[in-house]
């Protein structure tokens, strides 16, 4: 009597094993196929093109983030890099607005020890929870484009959202609405028929730090690689 | 290509990690290191006299892992929310790893430490020798017959696990804090996993440092007998060899790093450069490699300076505040390398911060001093097993 209980425990403990197991896989298999359906089905993919040549330099852009997102004074969601290439008579004026990339392979998303730094899944914007950033410095850090500060007001890290309280409400960024030559292009990278899209098939577009595979969804036009990428032999050799 | 450009307009994003950090990874290799080049100490030497210290190997190290979060807590804006981590964890995230490895590892220290104290607790509570009220109170009344050999000899399966949950703790640790600095992807200098070999060098040199100066320490603070006290001596000058070692390693891992940065784009060149004549240049070569590691290799590659109580204690000091160079060299350092325009990031002074850290170190050392006089470091020989 006593083995045969025995023997009834382990056929029970192997049956609930294998039933386990199949649960188990089940589940991942279902969660599998959960990811194809959403990738198969595209969200949105919210991007933006700079147009370096229609850019001025007027600094618009910075003083609308600025007024829009109530951005402190000695930190910037945007700005404008200018630079002057060559010797006189032979001089060029070089701009490159900056702003978050809302990389689609975020490393400041990957780093955020608390989940603070999140995604929204229909849109792929890269976004701050200001409840729960803990303003550990690390995404600051982890930002291979240094897009990222800590806000001395909230005192939690805060960058670009692409002005996500008006994109939702069908409006554009503020930098876009303020850009006075037109140089920025925000859209729906996913929707063919969308300006972001047309532009971005009809010109060749470069991008930041692209060798690092974080897919910025900030792509410029026309912009000179001394100002896109740095050349760092220049501090060395100073 | 080679046409002068003038930087019109741009912004300065600064140095957002800076000494405290630094002082945080380098206070957890050291303890770290300090632990485990005990354990493996003691395993070589399989010796009762070495008790004293893997104590103090075990139980300091402890007490510093402890404070650690501390030195995080002051950096952080949001300190009250860092409880968010443990629900609401990334996994993704090194820095959400270290919120549960580094508690576990003070966890498994913590363990490992009550059985290596228990049977000088217990005989110092039955002899009724000073303290013993609060050793009974953390022994919980539970106070068990035989000497201190016999008692060890008991539980010395439940200590060995400890000791070896610890080591894997340890090393993980260690994998922590270079991963910390290696996940910062876009930050060339460190951006390798070099970075954990680089720490565990460093957790070998400092923490072998850390024991020689302690270990000193506390022969004078509490001097044992002196059959005990020849033997413990005999142990400290051997570490004076793991130290030369471990020096040595260090030198050679430094060697094939700066090679390697060098052969990494323009960007390692330039993070080579800030060590060998940049601005990290004067911290690099004066406090890292002539104080850090040439000074300290030479006085531990001599055997009579090796015995010698104040050559060994300046090879340790030595060895730990090049160490402490080293790492704020790294994380600092990665930091100088602009991302978006080319004048060097600047470290803002952080007087408040800096001193915060020196009270944590001031802390730790009287606690260190305290626990000398209070816990029973020294087992008494008619206490020890009769082989």
């Amino acid at each position: 009597m006593k083995n045969r209980g025995k023997d009834m425990g382990r056929r029970e403990f192997l049956k609930k094993m294998g039933a386990t197991a199949t649960a188990l896989g089940t589940g991942a298999v279902l969660i599998q196929a959960g990811d194809l359906v959403q990738a198969a089905t595209p969200p949105k993919k919210y991007g933006m093109v700079i147009d370096v040549n229609r850019c001025i330099g007027c600094h618009g852009c910075t003083i609308a983030c600025k007024s829009e997102n109530n951005v402190p004074e000695g930190v910037f969601r945007s700005w404008v890099k200018q630079i002057i290439k060559g010797k006189y008579p032979h001089v060029k004026n070089h701009l490159l607005p900056r702003l978050c990339n809302n990389c689609e392979d975020a490393p400041c998303l990957n780093d955020c020890p608390t989940g603070a730094t999140y995604r929204t899944p229909e849109d792929g914007v890269v976004h701050v929870n200001r409840d729960i950033c803990v303003g550990c410095h690390t995404c600051v850090l982890a930002c291979p484009y240094n897009s990222r500060f800590i806000n001395p007001l909230t005192g939690t890290a805060d960058k670009c959202d692409f002005c996500y309280h008006r994109i939702t409400k069908g409006l554009l960024p503020a930098c876009v609405d303020a850009c006075t030559g037109k140089a920025r292009i925000f859209g729906d990278m996913n929707d063919p028929k969308s300006e972001i899209s047309l532009y971005l098939s009809k010109y060749p577009v470069q991008g930041l730090r692209t060798y690092l595979d974080t897919k910025p969804k900030v792509h410029y036009v026309y912009a000179d690689e001394a100002i896109l990428n740095l050349d760092y032999s220049y501090l060395s050799r100073r | 290509m080679n046409e002068p450009i003038q930087w019109i307009s741009w912004i300065k994003h600064g140095v957002v990690f800076g000494y405290l950090i630094a002082m945080y990874m380098f206070l957890i290799s050291m303890a770290v290191g300090a632990h485990l080049v005990t354990l493996f100490a003691k395993v070589y030497y399989r010796d009762e006299d070495f008790l004293p210290l893997e104590k103090v190997g075990t139980f300091l190290p402890m007490l510093i892992l402890l404070l650690m979060p501390l030195l995080l807590a002051v950096d952080m804006t949001h300190p009250e929310r860092a409880y968010t981590m443990y629900y609401h964890w990334n996994w993704t995230a090194t820095v959400a790893w270290g919120a549960y490895i580094m508690p576990l590892c003070v966890i498994t220290y913590a363990f490992h430490s009550f059985y290596l104290f228990r049977p000088e607790m217990m005989v110092a509570v039955r002899e009724g020798r000073p303290g013993a009220e609060l050793y009974r109170m953390l022994l919980r009344g539970k106070i068990e017959e035989g000497t201190a050999a016999e008692i060890r000899q008991r539980r010395q399966k439940a200590e060995r696990l400890w000791a070896n949950i610890s080591i894997v703790f340890s090393f993980l640790a260690l994998i922590y804090v270079g991963m910390r600095l290696s996940a910062f992807k876009g930050r060339v200098m460190v951006s390798s996993l070099s970075m954990v070999f680089v720490f565990m060098s460093l957790a070998a040199s400092s923490g072998t440092g850390f024991m020689i100066l302690l270990g000193r320490l506390k022969t004078a603070t509490v001097p044992p007998t002196q059959p005990a006290l020849i033997k413990q001596n005999r142990f400290l000058v051997d570490f004076g060899v793991i130290l030369k070692y471990a020096l040595l390693a260090q030198l050679v891992i430094w060697v094939l790093y700066l090679i390697q940065l060098n052969f990494t784009g323009t960007g390692g060149k330039l993070a080579a450069y800030i060590f060998l004549g940049g601005p990290r240049s004067f911290y690099f070569w004066a406090f890292q490699v002539v104080i850090g590691m040439l000074l300290p290799l030479a006085l531990v590659m001599v055997p009579a300076w090796r015995q010698n109580v104040g050559a060994s204690v300046a090879a340790s000091v030595a060895t730990m505040l090049g160490a402490f160079f080293a790492v704020a060299n790294l994380s600092v350092g990665s930091q100088l390398i602009p991302l978006t325009h080319l004048e060097w990031e600047q470290l803002a002074p952080e007087p408040l911060k800096m001193a915060f850290g020196i009270i944590v170190m001031v802390v730790l050392l009287l606690l260190f001093l305290a626990s000398y006089k209070i816990l029973p470091y020294e087992t008494p020989v008619s206490q020890k097993s009769e082989a």
